[in-house]
């Protein structure tokens, strides 16, 4: 019983790292310079996940890992702004290349996913007090 | 009388559990409420050191109870006082050595995780003991 908990806690983590990264996403939307303050787009990033192997319950359910957090592969929006300290020669502002609609999308599947599993931790909470009810 | 039909049973067990649940449960939530602190390491107390320890306390007192030589032998072989001892002195003891932090910083999912594990384990040794208990009320007032 106490391995279900482990593997619903599994996709607690994972999900709420998905939804860190879709907020950075977000966040970082008109971002147009790097961390060394350099002119260079945000590059939206996305998280993997992986079943984990180490993690099983005794009915072969498996529990989920954060493989990676793998950056898009997407060009930047390019936009004509050429007053911009971060125009390139032509005039131009490499944007963020994020899809707002996408994200929101990805936010809400992943907070659906977060209380999935909240659910589920919630029967096997009650599945034991039930089987508990039976000395009481 | 009385403590030998208390001593028999697994409530001396099942005390320890609660022992062990009720410390673990101090420690987590002392983690859950450090979540934000910098530079915190997460604690915890081992389950399963908890567990062993338990094990070895009841063998013993299972060959003990067997055998009276078992307890000498026992004392002979290694440094267990020969009277007073059942073994859950030593479990009560090792709580005090099991509380260690793995380097890791683990989430707030995974302490709550542990929070509602440990509580139904600490709520499984106190139903067993209360049905321990209602057995032994009902011997003495004849009527269940």
């Amino acid at each position: 019983m106490f391995s279900a908990f482990d593997v619903s806690t599994s996709s607690l983590v994972a999900q709420r790292t998905r939804l860190n990264a879709i907020s950075s996403n977000l966040a970082n939307m008109s971002t147009t310079r790097n961390e060394r303050g350099e002119p260079e787009a945000y590059v939206p990033r996305f998280v993997v996940f992986q079943t984990d192997t180490e993690m099983t319950t005794s009915g072969g359910g498996q529990g989920v890992k954060v493989a990676s957090v793998e950056y898009a592969n997407v060009e930047p929006k390019m936009k004509h702004e050429p007053g911009h300290p971060d125009a390139n020669e032509n005039g131009y502002v490499a944007y963020p290349n994020i899809d707002m609609t996408s994200e929101f999308v990805d936010a809400l599947s992943a907070t659906r996913a977060y209380e999935a599993n909240i659910g589920v931790i919630e029967i096997t909470k009650d599945l034991g007090q039930r089987t508990l009810q039976i000395l009481a | 009388m009385l403590s030998s039909i208390l001593d028999t049973s697994t409530v001396p067990v099942l005390e320890q559990v609660v022992n062990f649940t009720q410390a673990r449960h101090g420690v987590l939530a002392g983690n859950i409420a450090n979540i934000d602190t910098p530079g915190y390491k997460t604690r915890d107390l081992s389950p399963e050191d908890f567990q062993e320890n338990l094990k070895e306390a009841i063998e013993y007192r299972h060959r003990a109870a067997e055998s009276p030589t078992y307890a000498i032998n026992a004392a002979l072989a290694g440094k267990k006082p020969v009277t007073g001892y059942d073994g859950m002195d030593q479990v009560r003891e090792s709580m005090k050595h099991v509380l260690f932090h793995d380097n890791s910083d683990v989430g707030i999912e995974q302490q709550v995780a542990e929070i509602v594990k440990n509580q139904a384990q600490h709520n499984l040794a106190l139903s067993l003991m209360t049905s321990q208990f209602r057995l032994l009320r009902a011997a003495i007032t004849e009527r269940a």
